[in-house]
């Protein structure tokens, strides 16, 4: 393994979050006088950043950006640098400390029942899964997202150019369906199948693969398609 | 507020310069997404407040550095926002589960279709998502798990090595591997 292998190898595993407490304390050190591991960093963060456009947003508890806006005007008063500020800031830090004190008490008390949810935890959430529908590997043209447990489904256009006059039509294909079932006509839009996914078993969603045909305007008349697909793609897991 | 990766380009960029209004405009645009980050990661809502704030501070400080050649300003705000989540989780116990806590916390009805179409996951980042799920695709289903739970949850290698059996060391070399590959698939 060359220097530069190694790392590059370091800096992805400290994007991915999996470096102990110590490693993570020493490439943070080692970023800031090292600008080739740095720059690593730098691309493994744009190479993984597109998941974090999977994550389900979470609105935080109101009061927290005043809060926040608190924290910058005293960081601001303190960079002003009177005895006064400096004073009223080590009173907030001793009340903080205190504060993780008592929360590490509750996190060591909560560590036994933690262990026991784990399992129920991970199924809690709705898993995401991702189909990429494709020509070739070069040309992704939709990106469809599933969620299993609430059996809904989202088709965004990624590079699919519109045709004049004609439709895209999204299809579910599984051999224990027989004939593929028409989920709807795909506009420039993203848009969000939830009825018509429902009904089908979920073992039959994760495995089927998903197909576009280009149709007349409005979608297929026969409720079939009337032409091969164009783009097709099976669901890969993108959240755990 | 609808936010496309343009305008909260501008934004950052008023933000940069010191410009408290802007900093309102861009908390009130990401905050969802990155307290979501890291929510998943921390598992409590205490703590994740917490860090959310620290998160913004840093923001706030650093905003003058944010590059638009080099990331999309959301890729830049989530990598300040998992790192310092990724710090607090490592700096705890190196073996507490985040996934039980705050389990009573999560939402159980998360929008799932909300997520997708979140606006800030403006169709620019689309593509880079297809490519990245296309070579995801490529990885054996245990490995790219492994991958995700660390991704979204903080998992240690520790953890992970408990939850697919295997030895920490195995762990690490199957992830390093498997980033490897998801590098080379990414250039080509």
């Amino acid at each position: 393994m060359t220097p530069s292998d190694d790392i590059d190898a370091l800096a992805a595993e400290y994007v991915l979050g999996t470096l102990d407490a110590t490693e993570r304390a020493t490439v943070a050190a080692r970023r800031s006088r090292e600008p080739a591991l740095d720059r690593a960093i730098g691309d493994w963060e744009v190479r993984l950043g597109p998941l974090s456009t999977m994550v389900p947003p979470l609105v935080p508890s109101d009061g927290l950006f005043a809060e926040i806006e608190r924290r910058l005007d005293r960081a601001a008063a303190d960079a002003g640098g009177s005895a006064d500020t400096r004073l009223v800031d080590l009173t907030r830090r001793l009340r903080r400390w205190r504060t993780a004190a008592v929360a590490f008490g509750a996190l060591a008390a909560g560590l036994a029942v933690g262990i026991g949810l784990r399992e129920t935890a991970m199924r809690s959430e709705p898993r995401s899964f991702v189909a990429v529908l494709q020509k070739d590997a070069a040309s992704p043209a939709f990106i469809v997202s599933v969620d299993l447990d609430t059996r809904s489904l989202t088709v965004r256009p990624v590079a699919a150019e519109p045709q004049p006059g004609k439709s895209y039509e999204l299809w579910l294909i599984n051999d224990a369906l027989g004939t593929p079932r028409s989920l709807g006509v795909i506009g420039q839009e993203p848009f969000t199948v939830r009825p018509a996914l429902a009904k089908y078993d979920p073992k039959v969603v994760e495995t089927a693969t998903y197909a576009v045909t280009l149709e007349p305007q409005g979608g297929s008349p026969t409720g079939k398609p009337t032409l091969p697909p164009v783009f097709v793609g099976k669901l890969i897991q993108a959240t755990p | 507020m609808l936010q496309t990766a343009q305008n909260l380009a501008d934004v950052m960029k008023r933000v940069g310069r010191r410009d408290r209004r802007a900093f309102a405009e861009l908390y009130q645009a990401t905050s969802a997404k990155l307290y979501g980050i890291v929510f998943r990661i921390l598992g409590e809502r205490a703590v994740a407040d917490e860090v959310l704030q620290e998160v913004y501070v840093k923001i706030w400080e650093r905003a003058a550095d944010f590059d638009a050649a080099r990331a999309s300003p959301i890729t830049w705000m989530a990598a300040i926002a998992r790192n310092r989540a990724l710090d607090e989780v490592r700096r705890r116990k190196p073996d507490v589960p985040a996934l039980g806590r705050g389990l009573d916390e999560m939402p159980d009805n998360l929008e799932f279709a909300a997520a997708t179409d979140h606006p800030l996951d403006a169709r620019e980042r689309s593509e880079e998502l297809a490519r990245l799920m296309l070579c995801l695709g490529g990885l054996e289903p245990n490995r790219r798990e492994m991958l995700l739970l660390a991704y979204y949850r903080g998992m240690s290698r520790e953890a992970l090595g408990e939850r697919f059996a295997a030895p920490v060391s195995t762990v690490k070399t199957w992830l390093r591997r498997s980033l490897a590959q998801l590098r080379d698939c990414l250039s080509r």
